[in-house]
């Protein structure tokens, strides 16, 4: 992809110096979210505040995110959505596995999501959401795997960070709010709570980045 | 005619692997080790329109496969036998192979352990020559009175005239050393692929624990696959029949998104079956049953994209899946045009979608909604009844709709906010009243 985008600059530009060249190819690296092999390692939230505050831009890819939102229903998954949405149209699978309710099909499809790119996975228990988590997370085909294990150590999510460098997809752990005070070894932590009408997010650990916070408004809660 | 051998020279002992093996352990029963037999048979239908079978009653067993054909699908006989080799030995069968245009060639050579091929009359009779009588398929008795007579090695017996060997060694070793030799064909009875397919392999010793399931099964699984790649089919469905005493069986069916005939495969979604599958009572045989057939997916490697090869890995993720925790535990989802939130989404068996979604594209997914009213991301299976909410945001959406089919529902959605920040989707139930929560703007 990169040596495209250099193909490119030389057909259509005129040529550059060395310091201007430097200079671009060091913005490339900055935006470009790749990897030595070309996979992106971050795919962008659609919140631009909240992607300037990211280490690559975006979610981490091929590692796993943990969300732990301080009760239901404040736009925990919302935060999601737009970076969902566009994995599904780009062919990535997304796989739910053992979520709280019903994702409901009509308000993914008013968000953008390709539905018949959605795989939802019920598991009965813990040891289950797991090694279902871990067998989706292996597979390139899927873009995303979001999972609500009851009960998790920094071991399972060790294992968990393991298959998803495998399979290249974003990890999505939903943790209860009390997992804040256990170290893991995800790639991104974040509180959630509610705060007027947006999302308050607390970037609790960034691998590669700093802590922060900030306040990003998904679309959901906008309604009619 | 080119003939590839396979001799087993401990068939009827290693057919019951995974058992106690050695010299204490008894022989196993003529049926249970034809059986095996004909499983390995099935198995090397792949290989060869054309194979017999034999169980001698030393204990030993012997493959016939017709080469000479299909050396077009496989490549010189070198490499067919190479392939052979490699697809016995995860199947834990001590073997030994021979090339040659006769039977008997085929099987001396394969009892002489050479690792060259005979392809023409010619060359089997050069290589036949220096090995020593013993290596003759002769009774004791026919090899001593050779011996006696002088003769120490084959290319001597096969020197004499025809007559001469009748007249003193007896009819049935030159009918022997003639078939050896290529004079005269041999009648053979070559294994038919049946209609549907069925195997079993029966435990010397009563199983407890699934996973001594698992090498009897890789074995059966080889007799499918080869069975399949055979008649040009794949299964999309197959059935595990574990046998209990007194005719009790229990019967796991194994199911996969795509058709498949990869026994690899195959085992892996019968071991996560097996993984969550609590044994009865013990397991005294095991049996593989298929009656439904598909086309194979035609795969030609050097054409195959990444995308087909990433579609590939899902459906056997979702295979996976389903094997363990039960294929109505993997659903996709759909939405439909009704005013009735209850009604206006399902969910089916992941694997009709999956095959679908290739077709439809990732262009199906167009944002829509923007001109209808917002939905919440999750949804509550049933309605939950609360108080009046205190701090209603927006609404009311009114939704009517369903007295033709007896479902109806006069209801008036709000968005409502809790004292902690969570967003909820209310009703006031205008029939029956009362303030009910239908969802979560997550």
């Amino acid at each position: 992809m990169r040596s495209q985008v250099l193909h490119g600059l030389n057909m259509s530009s005129p040529p550059l110096d060395r310091d201007q060249l430097r200079t671009r190819l060091e913005h490339m690296g900055r935006t470009a979210h790749a990897d030595d092999q070309g996979r992106p390692t971050a795919q962008p939230t659609g919140f631009a505040n909240f992607d300037a505050l990211l280490p690559g831009g975006g979610w981490p890819v091929g590692a796993i995110t943990e969300l732990m939102p301080e009760t239901q229903g404040i736009g925990e998954l919302s935060l999601l959505l737009p970076a969902l949405a566009k994995l599904s149209r780009a062919g990535r699978y997304l796989v739910w596995i053992a979520p709280p309710c019903l994702p409901y099909p009509p308000a993914l499809a008013q968000h953008g999501l390709v539905l018949n790119r959605v795989v939802l996975v019920q598991a009965r228990d813990t040891p289950s959401v797991l090694w279902a988590a871990e067998q989706a997370l292996r597979c390139p085909a899927i873009g995303a795997v979001l999972a609500w294990p009851a009960a998790l150590d920094d071991r399972r999510v060790r294992r968990l960070q393991l298959a998803a460098e495998t399979g290249g997809s974003c990890g999505l752990l939903y943790r209860p709010p009390t997992a804040a005070l256990q170290p893991s070894p995800a790639a991104l932590r974040l509180r959630l709570k509610a705060l007027n009408a947006g999302l308050h997010v607390e970037i609790q650990k960034a691998r590669g980045g700093r802590a922060h916070a900030l306040v990003v408004y998904p679309a959901a809660a906008v309604c009619a | 005619m080119l003939w590839l051998c396979i001799l087993l020279p401990r068939f009827a002992l290693e057919a019951s692997a995974g058992a106690a093996r050695g010299p204490e352990h008894p022989p196993r029963p003529p049926p249970a080790v034809q059986a095996a037999l004909q499983n390995l048979a099935l198995w090397s239908l792949q290989w060869s329109g054309q194979v017999s079978e034999h169980a001698a009653a030393d204990g030993s067993a012997l493959l016939w496969l017709e080469i000479g054909a299909s050396r077009r699908l496989f490549g010189d006989h070198a490499s067919l036998r190479g392939c052979v080799a490699a697809g016995l030995i995860p199947l834990g069968y001590t073997h030994r192979l021979g090339i040659a245009p006769t039977l008997q060639g085929a099987a001396l050579l394969a009892r002489a352990g050479l690792a060259t091929s005979a392809v023409t009359g010619t060359q089997l009779l050069q290589l036949l020559e220096p090995l020593p009588l013993a290596l003759l398929a002769l009774p004791v008795e026919q090899l001593a009175a050779l011996h006696g007579a002088g003769l120490r090695r084959i290319g001597e017996v096969l020197a004499l005239p025809a007559a001469s060997i009748a007249q003193r060694f007896g009819p049935d070793a030159n009918l022997y050393l003639q078939r050896l030799r290529g004079a005269v064909h041999e009648p053979l009875r070559y294994v038919q692929a049946p209609a549907h397919f069925h195997t079993r392999y029966e435990f010397s010793d009563p199983v407890t624990d699934t996973t001594a399931l698992l090498f009897p099964l890789q074995r059966l699984l080889a007799g499918l696959q080869g069975y399949l790649r055979a008649r040009e089919r794949a299964v999309q469905r197959y059935t595990l029949h574990l046998e209990h005493r007194r005719g009790a069986v229990t019967r796991l069916a194994v199911s996969l998104t795509r058709p498949s005939r990869d026994a690899a495969q195959l085992l892996l979604l019968a071991r996560e079956r097996l993984a969550v599958t609590a044994l009865a009572a013990p397991v005294h045989g095991l049996g593989v049953t298929a009656s439904e057939f598909l086309q194979p997916l035609v795969v030609q490697n050097d054409l195959f994209s990444r995308a087909d090869q990433q579609s590939e890995q899902f459906q056997q993720v979702l295979d996976r899946l389903g094997a363990r925790l039960g294929a109505g535990a993997v659903q996709a989802m759909s939405s439909t045009e009704e005013h009735r939130p209850e009604r206006a989404w399902h969910l089916h068996a992941a694997r009709l979608v999956a095959l679908t979604a290739a077709a439809i594209g990732p262009a199906g997914g167009q944002r829509d909604g923007s001109e209808r009213p917002s939905r919440p991301c999750w949804l509550m299976s049933e309605p939950r009844r609360i108080d009046r909410p205190q701090e209603l945001l927006a609404g009311p959406e009114r939704i009517e709709s369903g007295w033709w089919d007896g479902a109806d529902v006069a209801r008036d959605y709000y968005l409502a906010r809790e004292p902690n920040g969570a967003q909820l989707w209310v009703f006031e139930d205008l029939r029956g009243g009362g303030w009910h929560v239908h969802g979560l703007w997550a």
